[in-house]
């Protein structure tokens, strides 16, 4: 099947910026001797403030394809453009939240957000400042003086997401930052995001292989098949927010993608 | 409330848990010296030791062969433990750092160290003695050589281990390489930092007291090996003593110091 491809209309007709730009992008891993094909030719583009989900089934190499655009690994060819430059090194402008805890486990809540801002030449006023605005933000104010061993999963997630948001990243990049917790702090915490969201407006990339979590959470979902992966649909998730979890359209729109996710 | 005070009292106990040994130790030789059980010149009473240690320590220089000798032998030691200690962190930790993270620094040491390290320490002694000569040369280069191995190759486990997600982390947070190495591997190495360190200092000792065996002047080990000659078992005693006692004040420093500097080893060790 060939990638489908299809113009994104933009709500309201209006015009945004486009910053993040994915063309033919192709990664292949050399395993045993042998080659494997892992992303072939995957093409988006991504709009300022977009939330995008990357929704596949385990194997279809959305986390590869997450962790190209990080710069983590780089692909075996095609580009990762960012406001029109190509990227090929992680930066603070693709801040990433990983799906398993990241947090540096020697320092405390309060001084994990401010790591970022250490060598940023701020002055020690204005980055107090920045990090008790993000600690409110996230809810953890109390627990500034925590250390990450003694925080739960979603209380750790929030770190994660306080640490990157405060350094202003262009692009959010998320690896199923959320699939360890248990469904209500998974709850809790797609709506934390969708408020930060909407308070910060960042672009957000978000790659998730739970239905229901990619269509309350994206403007657009791209659909990825496997072996080898690539992006089988773009779909516009045109539902009013706040979605509510059990309307009878959002639930015939999750069943629809868990029948298409099952072929 | 009955509960919370068990639980004090149990703490309380707890805090003699670490004297039990010695102090049971301390008591049974009290009663074999008391009966008589071994002879004197085999295992002197406590009471002698007790004397020759307060001479040795606080007694006037020149009222007794080793009375007042204390402060210099032990100056002179801490400072050789002190000089070798510090070249072995000097190079080793550095270079065990490198050689976790780098495959080029590991591949270019790991025969080298391996071949060094199957080398026990002792068997450097006469080279050392012919290359340095006797006393704080030799003690220091023993001391350095013994010490740096723990040092090394805790450094390098340390940071082989250090997790890459937390590496990747900084890196997208824009952290380059030398800012990640003090920000990120020592802090996340720490663990097995602070182990080789300790492990280091108290074979620094142990090789100390051999340096010192080969007849230098003053020391806590000269001292030992001195009364050894002269028959002066009590003096031989109260010198093992002195060096189990001031090895653990020097791994509590160690520690104590580590933990104020740093909040990986305050808040990961």
């Amino acid at each position: 099947m060939k990638p489908h491809l299809r113009a994104v209309a933009l709500p309201g007709g209006k015009t945004k910026k486009k910053i993040l730009d994915i063309e033919h992008l192709h990664k292949t891993f050399h395993i045993n001797g042998g080659f494997l094909p892992v992303l072939e030719e995957i093409n988006f583009r991504a709009e300022g403030g977009e939330l995008i989900c990357i929704l596949g089934r385990s194997g279809c190499g959305k986390s590869t394809l997450l962790k190209i655009v990080a710069g983590f690994i780089s692909p075996s060819s095609g580009k990762v453009l960012l406001k029109g430059k190509s990227v090929k090194t992680p930066g603070p402008d693709r801040c990433v939240i990983f799906q398993e805890d990241a947090l540096f486990p020697w320092l405390t809540v309060e001084e994990n957000i401010a790591f970022g801002l250490r060598g940023l030449g701020q002055d020690k006023e204005s980055k107090a400042t920045e990090v008790e605005r993000f600690l409110g933000l996230v809810g953890l104010r109390e627990f500034r003086d925590y250390l990450p061993r003694e925080l739960s999963g979603g209380m750790k997630q929030r770190v994660a997401l306080a640490r990157v948001l405060i350094l202003k990243p262009e692009v959010l990049l998320m690896d199923e930052p959320f699939a360890s917790l248990d469904a209500q702090s998974r709850e809790e915490m797609q709506n934390l995001l969708l408020s930060l969201w909407k308070e910060l407006g960042h672009t957000i990339l978000f790659v998730t292989h739970d239905v229901n979590e990619a269509v309350i959470l994206a403007d657009k979902i791209l659909f990825m098949d496997k072996n080898p992966g690539r992006i089988r649909e773009e779909i516009r998730v045109d539902l009013p927010r706040p979605r509510s979890r059990d309307g009878a359209v959002f639930l015939g729109f999750c069943r629809k993608l868990h029948e298409a996710l099952r072929d | 409330m009955s509960e919370n005070k068990e639980k004090i009292n149990r703490r309380g106990a707890r805090r003699f848990l670490p004297w039990l040994i010695p102090s049971l130790f301390f008591f049974s030789w009290i009663v074999i010296s008391a009966a008589g059980l071994i002879p004197t010149y085999l295992l002197p009473h406590p009471h002698d030791i007790a004397e020759t240690a307060y001479a040795y320590i606080f007694g006037a220089p020149g009222g007794g062969p080793y009375a007042g000798r204390f402060l210099s032998d032990a100056a002179s030691s801490l400072l050789r433990v002190g000089c070798g200690f510090a070249v072995a962190v000097a190079v080793g930790l550095p270079l065990g750092i490198l050689s976790g993270r780098l495959s080029v620094i590991q591949k270019l040491l790991s025969t080298t160290v391996n071949a060094l390290r199957a080398v026990p320490g002792i068997t450097w002694l006469p080279l050392a003695m012919i290359w340095f000569g006797i006393g704080m040369k030799t003690t220091v280069f023993l001391v350095a050589m013994a010490a740096f191995f723990p040092v090394f190759l805790n450094a390098a486990a340390g940071a082989r281990q250090v997790d890459p997600l937390l590496l990747q982390a900084g890196a997208m947070m824009g952290v380059r390489r030398l800012r990640g190495t003090f920000a990120i591997l020592i802090p996340g190495a720490m663990p097995h930092l602070m182990t080789g360190l300790r492990l280091g200092l108290g074979i620094s000792w142990a090789y100390l007291v051999l340096g010192e065996l080969t007849g230098v002047q003053n020391g806590l080990g000269a001292v030992i090996m001195d009364a050894r000659m002269l028959g002066r078992i009590d003096m031989i005693v109260v010198g093992i003593i002195i060096i189990a006692v001031i090895g653990r004040l020097a791994d509590r420093l160690l520690q104590g110091g580590m933990r104020f500097c740093f909040k990986s080893a305050r808040r990961l060790v």
